[in-house]
This record gives C-alpha cells, sequence and structure tokens, in this order.
C-alpha cells in the first residue's frame, strides 16, 4: 500500500519552479530515502505533502486521503522532525517531549509512557531536568526528534535531522530511524548526505531541480548508470598515447586524467582492475596507490545530471 | 485545551523579555516617575486640607458661602472653619495646606508652594472673579446668596467642559495614566510571541504545531487567552503595585479601572499578535517596530510630556480618539479627576471597537493553516 502519493506536483515561488511536476511514491513499512543537493525541492516537497505550502498543480495522499490542512486524522499518523530545531526554550527534555506528544495523545498515563519511552530512545535519560540550551548540538538534535516521534506516529518525515551533528550522535540517530521502521513506522527521509541514505534506506528517490530524476533500491540505482566501477590510480606519469591506450581497455568508458591522477570508470564486468594495472605493468609505468570503488549514488546523480551531489 | 493553556502560560512566564517589558519596565517606570514627581503626585490624588477664618457673621459671609459650595461640588478640598489661631497652628504642624481669611478682601496663607498650594490660589482666584456678582447678590436679594454662591461654584459642570475642551488640570496624574496605557500597549509583546508560534511561515516550532492535528481555534483561543490572562496579570500588579507600595490613591475606584485595563491589555496583545502576523520580516524587526508604535503611541498620549496630549487634542482631536494608549489614559482620566462618565463611556466604546478591529484583523490573518511560502 502507498502511504505516500504524489502525483504531478508543481510549486512555484514567482519564476522560480520549485517542484517541477514531481512525483513520489512511499509503501507502507520502508525507509525511504529523499536525496538532493540544497536547494533542490526536498523539503519544498515535504512542506506541500505536510499541507503546509500551497501548490499551483498536482495532488498529494497521504495515507489514503488528499492531504489538507484540516485533515487532522490523517496528521494524528504522522510524525514530523523538522530540519530546524524546534523545542520550546523554556521547557525542560521532559516538559518539550510530553509538550508535543499531547498535542496527539489526550490520555495522560499513557502520554507519560510514551515521553518516558521516547526519552530512552534518544538516549536522553540523564538529561531529563535539563533546558535545551544546555544541551549539545547532538543532543539538542536527539531532543528534536524525541518530540516528533513519541506519539509512535505511522508515517514519520524527518527532514535532514542530522546537519551538524557530531558522528557519535549521527549514528545514534540513524541507528533509532531503523529502530523506529521496525517497530512498525514508515519513514520518509531527507538528506544531502548519500552515505545516511545508503546506509538507512530501503528505497531512495534522487532529486534534482524540484524533480524526481530516478527513483528505486540502492541497488536498482546503480545499475540504471553505466558506471559498473571506479578505478583511482595515484602519482602516475602518463602520456597522451597512454590514455588513448587505456581508453581501448575493455569495458572502460571514461578516462580522465588529472594531478597525476588517473580515474577510469568502467562498465559493471569482472578484472576491470587486473586489465588496467596489467597494461601499467606491460608499459613499465610506476604508480603509487589504486583505490578501486563500487558505484555510488553520487555517481548516479552524477551520471544523470553532470553535476556531483556535493557541487 | 488545558494541556495547551497550562504549557503555554509556562514557556511565557519563563521568557525573560515577557517578564521585562510587558511587566517589569512599567513598575521601574512607575517607581522613576513617583520619585521624580512624588511630591506632586500626592496632591493629586488626595483632597486638600484647607483652613477658613471667617472674619463676618457665618451665615452671611460670602466667601465662606462660596468655599463650602466649592468643597461639596468638587471634593477637591476639606475645609475647616477655625479661628486665626487655630489655623495658623494647624499650619504650622502640616494638618493643613493653607488658611483662607475671609473679609472685604480674601486672602490666603499656605505654607510652602506645590499642587495643593496652587489648587488653594485657584479657588480664591475663582472666587474673586465672581466677587462682585455675589456682592450685588447679597445687595439685592439676600435670601439667594447661598444658591447663587453654589451655582457659582459649581465646579463640577466646569472641571466637564474643560475636559471635553481638551484641557486637563492635573499635569503629574496624566504622566501615571499615560504610563498605564503604555504598559497596557506593551502587551503587544507576548501577542508578538503567540504570533510567532502560531504562524509556520514565521518559525520552526509554529511549524511543528501546525502539522499536529490540533484544531486552528484551539490553538488562536488557547494563545490568546494565555496571553490576554497574563498581560491581564501584569496589568493589575501594576495596579497593585502603584496603590499598596507607591501609595497613589485614585479618586475613582479601582474596581471602575478594570474595564479599561482589560481591554487595553486586550488591545495591546492583539496589536502585538496583528504587528507580527504580517510580513516576513525578521523576529527583531517586528519587536523593533512594536517598540516604536507603542511608544509613540505612549508619547502622543503624553508619558513624556503632558503637554503633548492637550496640543492634539485641539489641532489633531481624531488621533487621540484612535490611540489606544490616549484613550486608556483619557479614560482614567475621566473616572479620577473629570468625573466624566459619558466622555469615560466614550472612550470605552472607543477602546472596544479597536479592539474588536484588532481581533478581527489578526483573526483573518492567523487563522491561515497553509502558506503560499514558508
Amino acid at each position: 500500500m502507498n502511504i505516500v502519493k504524489i502525483e504531478n506536483l508543481v510549486k512555484r515561488y514567482g519564476d522560480t519552479t520549485a517542484l517541477d511536476h514531481f512525483e513520489l511514491e512511499v509503501r507502507e513499512g520502508e525507509i525511504f530515502g529523499l536525496l538532493g543537493p540544497n536547494g533542490s525541492g526536498k523539503t519544498t516537497a515535504i512542506n506541500c505533502m505536510l499541507a503546509l505550502l500551497k501548490y499551483d498543480r498536482g495532488s498529494v495522499q497521504v495515507l489514503g486521503k488528499e492531504m489538507a490542512p484540516d485533515e487532522y486524522d490523517i496528521k494524528r499518523q504522522i510524525g514530523i522532525v523538522m530540519q530546524d530545531v524546534a523545542v520550546f526554550e523554556e521547557l525542560n527534555v521532559y516538559d518539550n517531549i510530553d509538550y508535543f506528544c499531547s498535542l496527539y495523545v489526550k490520555d495522560k498515563k499513557r502520554r507519560r509512557e510514551l515521553t518516558e519511552e521516547a526519552i530512552r530512545f534518544a538516549g536522553l535519560s540523564d538529561y531529563r531536568r535539563s533546558y535545551p540550551k544546555k544541551l549539545s548540538g547532538g543532543l539538542l538534535r536527539r531532543l528534536n526528534i524525541a518530540c516528533g516521534i513519541a506519539h509512535k506516529p505511522r508515517l514519520i518525515i524527518l527532514d535532514e535531522p542530522t546537519v551538524a551533528v557530531d558522528p557519535q550522535s549521527r549514528n545514534r540517530i540513524l541507528e533509532g530511524i531503523c529502530e523506529l521502521n521496525r517497530q512498525g513506522s514508515t519513514v520518509i527521509y531527507t538528506s544531502h548526505y548519500m552515505e545516511e541514505i545508503e546506509q538507512i534506506c530501503t528505497r531512495i528517490a534522487i532529486m534534482d531541480h524540484g524533480r524526481s530524476i530516478a527513483v528505486g533500491t540502492k541497488e536498482e540505482l546503480k545499475s540504471m548508470i553505466k558506471t559498473g566501477e571506479t578505478v583511482t590510480i595515484e602519482a602516475v606519469l602518463l602520456d597522451r598515447e597512454d590514455l588513448a591506450d587505456i581508453r581501448e581497455l575493455p569495458h572502460v568508458f571514461d578516462v580522465r586524467y588529472e594531478d597525476q591522477c588517473l580515474t577510469v570508470r568502467c562498465t559493471r564486468a569482472k578484472h576491470n582492475l587486473i586489465h588496467i594495472l596489467g597494461f601499467l605493468q606491460e608499459k613499465d609505468i610506476p604508480f603509487g596507490r589504486v583505490f578501486s570503488e563500487l558505484p555510488t549514488l553520487n555517481d548516479v546523480f552524477l551520471e544523470i545530471t553532470g553535476k556531483q551531489l556535493r557541487d | 485545551m488545558w494541556e495547551l493553556i497550562r504549557y503555554s502560560f509556562l514557556t511565557k512566564v519563563r521568557d525573560l523579555s515577557l517578564i521585562f517589558w510587558p511587566f517589569l519596565f512599567p513598575l521601574a517606570l512607575a517607581t522613576a516617575m513617583y520619585f521624580s514627581i512624588g511630591q506632586m503626585e500626592e496632591a493629586d490624588f488626595e483632597t486638600i486640607p484647607a483652613a477658613v477664618v471667617s472674619r463676618a457673621d457665618r451665615a452671611g459671609d460670602p466667601f465662606l458661602t462660596y468655599m463650602e459650595a466649592a468643597e461639596e461640588s468638587t471634593g477637591m478640598t476639606d475645609l475647616q472653619v477655625m479661628s486665626e489661631e487655630e489655623a495658623e497652628t494647624a499650619l504650622h504642624n502640616g494638618e493643613i495646606d493653607g488658611i483662607f481669611y475671609s473679609g472685604e478682601v480674601p486672602s490666603l496663607t499656605v505654607s510652602g508652594s506645590g499642587f495643593p498650594e496652587s489648587i488653594l490660589q485657584m479657588l480664591l482666584e475663582s472666587y474673586t472673579e465672581s466677587r462682585q456678582t455675589l456682592k450685588d447678590v447679597e445687595e439685592l436679594h439676600p435670601e439667594g446668596l447661598e444658591a447663587a454662591a453654589a451655582e457659582m461654584a459649581a465646579y463640577g459642570s466646569v472641571t466637564e467642559e474643560v475636559s471635553l475642551g481638551g484641557k486637563t488640570t492635573d499635569g503629574t496624574a496624566q504622566f501615571f495614566y499615560a504610563l498605564i496605557g503604555m504598559a497596557c500597549l506593551y502587551g503587544c509583546f507576548i501577542g508578538c510571541r503567540s504570533s510567532m508560534e502560531l504562524q509556520a511561515n514565521l518559525s520552526a516550532l509554529a511549524a511543528r504545531r501546525c502539522v499536529s492535528p490540533v484544531h486552528r481555534l484551539r490553538w488562536i483561543l488557547s494563545e490568546t487567552v494565555v496571553s490576554f490572562g497574563l498581560h491581564l496579570i501584569n496589568m493589575l500588579a501594576l495596579l497593585a503595585y502603584m496603590k499598596y507600595i507607591l501609595r497613589l490613591e485614585f479618586a475613582g475606584s479601582y474596581a471602575a479601572m478594570l474595564p479599561v485595563i482589560f481591554l487595553g491589555s486586550m488591545i495591546g496583545v492583539t496589536m502585538g499578535m496583528f504587528i507580527t502576523s504580517i510580513g516576513k520580516m525578521g523576529e527583531g524587526v517586528k519587536i523593533g517596530i512594536m517598540i516604536g508604535v507603542s511608544m509613540t503611541l505612549s508619547f502622543l498620549a503624553g508619558l513624556m510630556s503632558t503637554g503633548i496630549k492637550n496640543v492634539i487634542d485641539k489641532n489633531v482631536p481624531l488621533l487621540n480618539r484612535v490611540n489606544p494608549a490616549a484613550l486608556i489614559s483619557d479614560a482614567l482620566y475621566c473616572l479620577n479627576v473629570y468625573d466624566a462618565p459619558e466622555r469615560y463611556a466614550q472612550d470605552l466604546t472607543a477602546l472596544a471597537v479597536l479592539c474588536v478591529l484588532l481581533l478581527t484583523g489578526t483573526f483573518l490573518i492567523v487563522r491561515r493553516e497553509c502558506y503560499a511560502s514558508i
């Protein structure tokens, strides 16, 4: 079942098109990653999905119904973690979580249980009476997440929840998201960090200029592109003739040589590295360190858009 | 709903800027004013004790008749007929502020210079201006002397007319009334915070609240109730501080001031919500605008110079009829100085209309749940 279905969504800010016939389908039970560079339209898509933003064209269905600002039954089943930390400075950790939980859960006893659970989940037990300004950036992000998920929503939307977070907190957050998914929540996770998306998401949509340019599992996405392996060799001296010969090697389709560093992209095949090293050995060309990498989401983005995801 | 109200109240009372501007700052300003013009204010709110030394037969003394009539009609003085010796002793002991000597040419002896003495001087001058008329009445119709004196000393109606013409008789009181007006408007800081937390296009916190399943009207209602309630407490505390700590005795009843404070607090809060809800400027800019607006309105209401309000009353009266600070100040003045219930009612009506307009405008803006941009 599709828990979110967005069709032909267009959102314009004056002359700028933030969402350009954007399409999205998120299935129940998955961790769906929305990957794209800053300004690609991820947050705009989320805000439209939540009926916070008006859009010019298209439709947004959440939990099988057309989403609207007054669809409180749908909203009750959604948990949102905003990109900016959205907690009360004047309330301590416990009260913040309790407050946001109270917007969804009326029963006091149940709410107390859920709040305690969220505190444990976010690893904030030692800080339950601390105020947000006393928390580190990582702890604050964890509080932000705890406030969004305490009511155990069916759909959790996390908009860049790990921005400016230390690696330890980031790992904890990512593990937590997987745990929430295991507990039954569907997760939509937006980020411009492809490593995070690769690590936790079961399906991924890559966005650029307000469009969804590729959707699938990470394996499906990688299979969409020509690159099967990227070989990088440092400290190697080559002339034009050598480069031309390397281009002629089997499965090689792109060769770049810059600052004595050779980058060779090959299609999916066995022994690509052996062929390249064999060539250098045959020509008696010395070389430094050698790396062989399988394609990343950045390669997918690069091949589809012609630019790096990190640009 | 209760949780919304409880947490909204908690967050607001723990916000230092919301404690300082609408609560502590007016208290500090009232204290500073009290110490700077304290001597004068005491006279503003209390009756002035004075003695009359009658040198003629009491029943036929037009001056005494006039002064007694003035005392009855204005309530500004507390006159006692004494012998010259008693009066001088009382003046020496500070029991009275002045001694009127009746006679062919009545005179006044005072022990100092201040607002009470000025009032006594004013009464004497008033009698002097009316003396010839009273003398004529005494000669031609002695039986009507008392009635004539009472008519001429009817300060109540005189002061009422003065107020409608825009002149005030009490400069120092106006400072405190304008201060109460300013304090009411400073509820805008509480309203500002409410608005920031209501509109998703203004803060991430508001966006998070907007996507929750709480009905929009509940948000607006809970925020308005808490903001207004909190500011009403601020204002009642300010009045209590003026009454019990500074010991300012307003002539009118405190209960009668409540409708003014009630509407004034509401206007302050909704003004803040309204200003904050329009446009997408930063919070700092909006706070700057609010300080500018509230201080300008308070200045025009006579917070810094009592003359300003009178000048506006004479030249641009409409401005004072739409300036909430001036309306609050004027309504309090009506209660405590003029005793002009009609004008008081007019002020209250104008305040209520302003309040409804601001509430409607604010509601129309903050009720939105879906935005063109965030």
